[in-house]
């Protein structure tokens, strides 16, 4: 755990984690795309408004585009008006439910639309009720894709069908269709259904009673069904048939024997080409001046003042406002990356606009919109509106935002109608997403280049501290010596400088060391000289004087000389002694013997004192010198000695332990303080207290031990015994193999 | 005729104080400050013994080459190399170069003048036949006390006088043990444990080069040497 957390607070981690400052690079970036959508949300906006604006003006004081009279709820009878649908219709669902939005716009004809036929005398007479049969109809004609359809909806008391034996057509309840078609060609259609079923029109020739002058007409399709009050028929006829004339009639039998028509109901005299109805169709000019503009990659509509849709140009699915092209996906190993792991992931942020959503407020042929209302009152109007994306059921309930834009069109300070125009925002969406797309995979690629190379060169830079701080520990040893130098960097930067700082340091500190360490041996080679000067002056003075006063001061002069020569000789001992471990040879022997005849004597030189010795029964071999192991046990024993308490044993110990020799003394009394236990053994240390300082000590007799313990490869250190207060030190050598 | 000493020393105080004691003993002494002056004495007339301190004045090891000059004219004048210089190398530095002792500064000056009387004594004893008094016979060991000669096995061992006493401190009472201090007492110097100890070592080397089956000097491990019989 404390591993981790250190791993957390190294310095590339930290460097990692101020890399991932750059994150605020990339939203950046999103938030300036955001602001760009924005911003070309705003220029959308103006073009669609400007769009619309356009194309109002180009509509403006036309109002004869708008001709109230040909979109009313035709009075004048002759006139059929075709209302144009904005969806599909089918004309074999056996119902009208998808006319529903329509069925306001019936136009509805009855007795007194009763027309005078040469088959029907009756009917001259308005009015008037043929075997109580109040015959009437409702019509609906709607144009969608190039088809003209229509419904009617009859209510008639008594249904004739043709009857299945006879040939002749004009015998049951039929409708009659005439026409002059493009070419200005009268043309003739009629519709006799032998039950509920699907029509099976026929093209009269000459004559209506002769049915060999009869075409089937295939064109026109259509459903014939009874209902409770009469029957329906649906109809469909491409528009191409029809010129601008049309006419329709319900000729209606109601004595099953007879077979008489007893009544015609008809839009107009579908005999006489002349007389023939207009066929009312949303104004061509319109759908000129809108085509003209229609390429704008929105949907353009244009409504009347009653908020019914004249015109409808454009698809809002793919009305985006923007031509965009498909991002093309890169090959190889970063498409793959980008197209499955990337784009997913950005995914579950972004949107996706999608194509597949419905357009509710649009399914009639009516709108009814705030903003539609506000721009028939006169005022331009923008509105943004959210269409939930169905279809895709539970995909990702993501939505589409459509503009729109409407336009008021005016004529002589009226309100004829408005232009809407309406775009998709999957457009910038998608631009925008392209865009954050771009720029996420950019920002990727940076931050983990950016990462990459800050992870490594905090690498390299921690490892050259790191090793830098190995060299600056190896420095000095556990003794605190200086036993290494550090190697000066050549690199230019701070660590080189720190490197070759730390360099110069660690060798001016090393001739430091070296000074001290050789001060002893040096001060008492230079103190030599002056003190044989006074030694060989006070000999002379000796034996010139006979002045037995004189002798007396003499004597302890020499006294003193001769202490002083033995701190002299002891402290340049260690630096003798290195010296000729330099070229002391080492030999096979076995330590038992040695401490055995060390502990021997010691027995017989501190008669006071009581050894215990606990010596291994085997031979323990090292490659050594018996001489320096002596010297070692020497200086080891009387340090023991010295610090011993009265009447307590000094023990001493050797065997084998862990394929090491192990030599140790101990003796009770004081403890060492922890922090002196391995100062002990350098040199001039000495922790004796003012008490035992009967004599000069310099503090180098454990060094010297030491010294002779590293001669044998071998390590010593002291520490307090646990059992009893007191120290013990212990000399540890490899053994021979 | 009085023996005359040449004492080659930088340091005056010290010189001269050598020089007055060995005057007071009836010696002639000579003094120089340095090679130079010392060498060029020498060329006219050798002195009976020279006392050589090892660094003068500018020359670290002068008193090495004036050794060495001096015996390449004289086999047997007796040299004593006096210095400050303590360490082991020196002293085997010094004695390969043929002097005859090494002593360091710190000795006191009875005991250089008992050394270099012992020394003549030894030099003066070279030319008159062997009293049977001052002979000591230990086995293969014969030591002639008076002309500090020691015969092994027929073959006589060049010893120093230090080590010629310190060898006959401890033949003295063969299988007793003689400790560091003891001998240094006996052989007059006033050193550290480990120089005895180094002394033995060339004492026993000088031994094995003759009979390479000597051992008679023993250690005793924190007591000190013991003869062998």
């Amino acid at each position: 755990m404390t591993g981790f957390l250190k791993q957390l607070l190294s310095i590339r981690f930290k460097l990692l984690l101020l890399s991932l400052l750059l994150l605020v690079i990339p939203w950046l970036g999103y938030s300036y795309i955001l602001e760009m959508e924005q911003y070309l949300s705003r220029g959308q906006e103006q073009t669609v408004l400007g769009t619309a604006r356009a194309l109002a003006t180009a509509l403006s004081e036309r109002p004869e585009l708008f001709n109230e009279s040909s979109y009313s709820r035709a009075e004048n009878s002759n006139e059929l008006y075709v209302y144009p649908v904005f969806h599909s219709l089918a004309v074999d669902d056996k119902s009208l439910a998808d006319w529903q939005d329509y069925r306001q716009y019936e136009q509805h004809f009855e007795a007194s639309s009763l027309i005078p036929n040469p088959e029907n005398p009756l009917s001259n007479i308005p009015g008037e009720e043929i075997f109580g049969d109040p015959l009437r109809f409702r019509l609906m004609l709607g144009e969608h894709n190039g088809y003209l359809f229509a419904y009617f909806r009859v209510l008639d008391d008594y249904v004739v069908l043709r009857s299945r034996d006879g040939l002749r057509v004009d015998r049951s309840d039929s409708l009659r269709l005439s026409l002059i078609n493009r070419d200005g060609v009268f043309e003739r259609y009629i519709i006799a259904p032998y039950d509920d079923e699907i029509i099976y029109p026929y093209r009269i020739g000459t004559d209506i009673r002769d049915f060999s002058s009869f075409e089937y007409e295939s064109r026109i399709t259509g459903e014939w069904r009874r209902i409770p009050q009469g029957y329906e028929i649906e109809l469909r006829l491409p528009i191409e048939m029809v010129g601008n004339k049309l006419g329709l009639a319900l000729y209606d039998v109601d004595d099953l024997d007879t077979r008489r028509v007893s009544a015609v109901i008809a839009t107009s005299n579908i005999d006489n080409p002349v007389e023939l109805g207009t066929l009312r169709r949303p104004t061509p000019e319109i759908d000129r001046i809108v085509a003209g503009m229609g390429h704008t990659n929105s949907r353009v509509q244009v409504v009347d003042r009653s908020q019914r849709v004249l015109l409808s140009v454009g698809d809002i699915q793919t009305a985006s406002g923007l031509m965009l092209t498909e991002e093309e996906v890169g090959s190889g190993v970063v498409g793959w990356v980008e197209e499955t792991i990337l784009h997913p992931l950005y995914y579950q942020v972004l949107t996706r606009p999608t194509t597949e959503f419905v357009d509710e407020l649009y399914q009639g042929g009516v709108l009814d919109s705030d903003h539609l209302i506000l721009s028939l009152t006169g005022q331009a109007s923008i509105n943004y509106r959210t269409v939930n994306n169905n279809g895709n059921e539970g995909a990702d309930g993501s939505t589409t935002r459509i503009l729109e834009a409407a336009y008021p069109i005016t004529a002589d300070g009226q309100v004829l109608g408005a232009v809407i125009v309406d775009q998709n925002m999957n457009g910038i969406r998608t631009f925008r997403n392209q865009a954050l797309e771009t720029l996420f995979d950019t920002m990727l690629a940076i931050l983990v280049f950016t990462m990459a190379a800050l992870f490594l060169f905090a690498t390299s830079l921690s490892g050259r501290i790191r090793g830098l701080r190995n060299q600056a520990e190896k420095i000095i040893d556990d003794a605190g010596r200086i036993t290494n130098t550090i190697e000066p960097s050549r690199s230019a930067d701070e660590l080189g400088d720190l490197s070759r700082s730390f360099a110069s340091i660690v060798d001016r500190l090393g001739q430091y060391t070296n000074y001290l360490e050789n001060m002893s041996s040096r001060l008492s080679h230079e103190l030599r000289t002056p003190v044989t000067v006074v030694r060989s002056s006070l000999e002379n003075l000796e034996l010139v004087t006979q002045d037995e006063q004189a002798q007396v001061y003499i004597k302890r002069a020499e006294e003193g000389i001769t202490r002083l020569n033995l701190i002299l000789t002891n402290m340049s001992e260690a630096a003798r002694l290195e010296q000729i471990l330099q070229s002391s040879e080492k030999e096979r022997t076995d330590l038992t013997k040695v401490i055995d005849a060390c502990v021997q004597n010691y027995q017989q030189i501190y008669p006071t004192l009581e050894f215990e010795s606990k010596i291994s029964l085997s031979p323990v071999r090292v490659v050594g010198n018996a001489d320096y192991i002596v010297q070692l046990m020497d200086k080891v024993v009387a340090n023991a000695v010295e610090f011993s308490n009265a009447g307590k044993p000094v023990r001493v110990a050797c065997y084998e332990d862990n394929g090491e020799a192990v030599v140790s003394v101990a003796n009770s009394g004081p403890y060492l303080d922890h922090d002196m236990k391995d100062r002990i053994f350098d040199s001039m240390v000495s922790v004796r207290p003012e008490s035992k300082k009967k004599q000069p000590h310099l503090g180098m007799g454990l060094h010297i031990a030491r010294m002779i313990a590293e001669f044998h490869h071998g390590y010593i250190y002291a520490d307090n015994l646990l059992e009893e207060e007191g120290v013990i030190v212990v000399l540890r050598i490899p053994l021979t193999t | 005729m009085s023996k005359r000493i040449a004492i080659v020393e930088d340091e005056a105080a010290i010189r001269e104080n050598y020089a007055d004691v060995l005057r007071k003993q009836g010696y002639e002494v000579l003094t120089y400050p340095n090679r130079k002056k010392a060498e060029d004495a020498f060329v006219i007339r050798l002195p009976d013994l020279a006392i050589i301190d090892i660094g003068l004045e500018d020359e670290i090891d002068g008193g090495f080459t004036l050794c060495q000059s001096l015996r390449s004219q004289s086999e047997t004048l007796p040299i004593i190399f006096l210095t400050a210089r303590d360490n082991d190398f020196d002293t085997v530095s010094g004695l390969r170069m043929g002097a005859d002792d090494y002593l360091t500064k710190d000795i006191s000056l009875p005991h250089l003048t008992a050394r270099i009387a012992a020394l003549f004594r030894r030099q003066e004893a070279m030319d008159q036949p062997t009293s049977p008094d001052s002979l000591l016979e230990r086995g293969d060991l014969l030591m002639d006390l008076s002309r500090l000669t020691v015969v092994w096995k027929q073959q006589t061992i060049e010893l120093t006088v230090t080590e010629f006493w310190m060898l006959h401190a401890l033949v003295k009472f063969p299988g007793h043990v003689k400790s560091r201090d003891a001998l240094m007492q006996e052989s007059k110097i006033y050193v550290d444990n480990s120089t005895i100890t180094s002394h033995v070592k060339r004492m026993r080397k000088k031994f094995i080069l003759s009979d390479s089956a000597f051992d008679q000097i023993d250690t005793v491990y924190g007591m000190g040497y013991r003869w062998n019989a």
